[in-house]
């Protein structure tokens, strides 16, 4: 009977008991309904992101998931002349032990660590100058410009180090006969400037998607704000460095960690490079270079899935340690 | 559940059209024993000019076996396409060429043992096309001709320097020294590709591995092999050579047509592309016996194969060794005349291809056509065709050529660089599981 009496209890009587649960009796049946047309709503805007979800989940979780649980095995001979069946076996994290303590792949690690150092704040700084003056510029120009600068990005790398690599040639590319116009005997080939060459083609090859990266924020300053600077008395490059640059801040640390992630996984240019300077270059002389290596030469997948995901490891801190730091104002 | 009448007719076609292509693959079971018609095989390649035209010109000849030429884009194109259908235990071709070396196909498991198919055919070949296409005595492969290596020269650097061509590589050192004082490099080595030292100690005898029983002999320190590394040592110390890449290809023939450079080690494939890309020095060049070591027994030429392979799955290996035979004849050589060029390939795996050699010989580079035939064929006479790599070659390889480029760049000698490359050998065979010995 207490059931009974509960369901026939009005309504008024009911919120009476819980005066802050919610608005007053008349709204009560929307009350109920708002809940659930939202939650179809939020469904729907949800459901925009399934294709990219599923994408993702496809392609690079599985794929995660997949060299978590190779990288965990190790396949060997059972003895005799490798003809055999081979045998799989768990080892833990064997794979990651030794790959944390692989020197060579460490000393790979710091090159390219030492070689971003140079690269990133080379590119940043460059792409922000050609944005800077491209924004300058009248729209028709700019316009035109911006093609042009994007067209290496366009290039494939591994055509685009195919094209630098005639271009150093010191016997038939034109930089070398050009620096021996001004007495300059420079091999680009050489182990001693093997870097600068390789540094130089990764920011041509740069250069354009982030200048128009920063170009395009730089287009959503507020054009007022440059009309009191001027009227203030303050000059274009005071402009350019006291408001354009700070608000392009937010860009800058996206060219910048996406630079820095195509750095440290810096494979191409230097396989390409290998073959002129193999005395330098080693098989393993990248983090990608000796993850490649053993996965397709050596043939020991379960070690190269540990030390990609060691890689990504490395590049995941670097990264969110790039962004703490880049926006420790804002925080 | 219930299938309708177009259901079931339509499954029925389904399942009759994969019984057919069953049939006509080469790595699936024949749907009835006794089947009409010829046998049919897939065989895959990567060449775009003739390699059609020999499998119909094949097909035409006889009517027992049927070839279905599967082109591929590349080597490397051949190698992914194969490791998927294996992997994916689909239909698998019949006929793949030497994508790794044979020892490799078979730690992959890759290749069958055709020992049956290819015995009754040993007469048809070359005995070094025969000992590449075997281990401990198995024919893991299709006898598969090497390219046997011989000398080319340039006759005005030589004359200009008044020197004779050196016959034994203890001579070469010698006759790079006196060129040296005319500015001129006897050889180039590119320091990425071991490839030479790989020739000169396959020449002077080296064993890298050999088969003992149920364990692997490795030794990258034999005595054949220090032999090959005291030449290139010499030429390296002595600075006698360049270090070209041949990754900057316009540099390279340009430096070899400047006449700066003597003399270079090479093979059949490789003149088309000196006489098209050397114009200055066309005509300059004549072709000799590759250097011997001294006190070698006999002479030897150093060569090496990828023998092609009938992969595990295939059920008809005998119709792929018919196939192969007929290249043998001279109706299948004839087939791969490019009809373009007219150019043939040479056809290295025979006993005695002489009779092509001139095809061979691009005109107007060399300065006695003649010569250079009775070159080409002396290296074919004498190439030794097997160099075992051991069960890891991917793994080595790259190592060696580590290890090779710190050498010719005057880093370390060479015999240390060998000696690296063995203890990265033992590490990997080690790692690996594969038993093994250190001969030295």
């Amino acid at each position: 009977m207490r059931s009974m009496t509960e369901t026939t209890r009005p309504r008024g009587t009911h919120h009476a008991d819980h005066p802050a649960s919610g608005p007053p009796t008349g709204s009560s049946p929307r009350v109920r309904r708002r809940p659930r047309w939202r939650a179809v709503q939020a469904f729907k805007g949800a459901a925009l992101t399934f294709p990219f979800l599923a994408g993702f989940g496809l392609f690079v979780l599985v794929p995660v998931v997949m060299a978590l649980k190779e990288s965990v095995f190790a396949t060997k001979s059972a003895g005799g002349l490798g003809f055999g069946e081979q045998t799989v076996a768990f080892v833990g994290l064997d794979n990651f032990v030794e790959g944390l303590g692989d020197q060579v792949f460490w000393a790979g690690m710091l090159r390219v660590f030492l070689y971003a150092l140079v690269v990133v704040p080379s590119t940043q700084l460059l792409s922000l100058a050609c944005a800077l003056l491209l924004d300058a510029a009248r729209r028709r120009t700019a316009a035109r410009l911006r093609v042009v600068l994007l067209l290496p990005y366009m290039v494939p790398g591994v055509v685009a180090t195919m094209v630098w690599l005639f271009q150093y040639s010191p016997v038939v590319g034109p930089l070398s006969a050009f620096f021996r116009l001004f007495g300059l005997d420079l091999n680009f080939y050489s182990g001693e400037l093997v870097w600068f060459s390789i540094g130089n083609m990764a920011l041509w090859g740069a250069l354009g998607f982030n200048m128009l990266i920063l170009y395009g924020a730089l287009q959503s300053v507020p054009h007022e704000i440059f009309e009191a600077a001027r009227l203030d008395g303050a000059g274009e490059l005071r402009i350019a460095l006291a408001i354009k640059v700070p608000f392009v801040r937010s860009s800058l640390v996206l060219t910048s960690l996406l630079s820095i992630i195509g750095t440290l996984q810096l494979f191409d240019q230097t396989l390409l490079f290998r073959a002129v300077t193999p005395e330098t270059i080693t098989k393993d002389f990248t983090p990608a270079m000796m993850i490649y290596n053993q996965a397709f030469q050596v043939g020991n997948l379960n070690y190269a899935t540990a030390l990609s995901v060691i890689l990504a490891a490395v590049v995941g801190v670097a990264s969110a340690f790039v962004y703490r730091f880049t926006n420790r104002e804002e925080a | 559940m219930r299938m309708n009448h177009t259901r079931w007719a339509a499954s029925a076609a389904v399942a009759a059209t994969a019984v057919s292509l069953a049939a006509c693959s080469g790595g699936t079971p024949a749907a009835e024993p006794e089947e009409e018609g010829p046998v049919t095989i897939e065989v895959w390649g990567w060449n775009a000019e003739t390699g059609e035209q020999i499998a119909e010109a094949f097909n035409a000849a006889q009517d027992e076996v049927k070839v279905e030429y599967v082109l591929q884009a590349s080597n490397v194109a051949t190698q992914t396409n194969f490791r998927n259908v294996f992997e994916a235990g689909e239909e698998v071709p019949c006929l793949v060429p030497g994508i790794v070396p044979l020892t490799t196909l078979v730690v992959n498991g890759w290749a069958q043992d055709i020992t049956d198919v290819v015995t009754p055919s040993e007469s048809l070949y070359h005995e070094g096309a025969l000992a590449a296409a075997q281990i401990d005595g198995r024919y893991y492969g299709l006898p598969s001709g090497s390219d046997g290596q011989f000398l080319i020269y340039n006759t005005k650097t030589f004359e200009k320097a008044g020197l004779e061509v050196p016959t034994t590589w203890e001579e070469y050192v010698e006759t790079g020294r006196e060129l040296k004082k005319d500015g001129v490099d006897i050889a180039n080595l590119a320091g990425e590709d071991p490839s030479t030292l790989i020739n000169l100690a396959q020449q002077a005898g080296a064993e890298w591995f050999a088969i003992d029983g149920d364990q692997w002999v490795v030794n990258f320190l034999d005595e054949g092999t220090l032999k090959a590394a005291d030449v290139m040592q010499q030429l390296v110390d002595d600075d006698l050579v360049s270090n070209e890449t041949y990754q900057d290809k316009p540099a390279l023939y340009a430096y070899f047509d400047s006449g700066n450079m003597a003399s270079t080690t090479t093979q059949w494939w490789s003149l088309t592309g000196y006489q098209t890309d050397m114009k200055k020095s066309a005509g300059d060049w004549a072709a000799t016996a590759i250097p011997q070591f001294e006190g070698a027994a006999e002479p030897v030429t150093p060569g090496r194969a990828a023998p092609a392979f009938v992969p595990v799955g295939c059920e008809h290996p005998e119709a792929v060794m018919k196939y192969t035979d007929w290249q043998t004849t001279a109706e299948g050589i004839e087939a791969g005349r490019n009809p373009e060029t007219g150019a043939i390939a040479f056809p290295n795996q025979i006993a005695d291809p002489s009779e092509y050699a001139a095809d061979v010989v691009p005109e107007g580079f060399f300065t006695d056509d003649a010569a250079a035939v009775d070159a080409i064929v002396e290296a074919q006479e004498h190439v030794i065709g097997k160099f075992e790599t051991g069960p890891n070659f991917d793994a080595w390889f790259p190592e060696l050529q580590d290890q090779w480029g710190k050498a010719v760049a005057g880093e370390q000698t060479f015999e240390d660089a060998l000696a690296n490359v063995q203890d990265f050998v033992a590490k990997d065979l080690d790692a690996k599981g594969i038993s093994y010995t250190l001969g030295s």
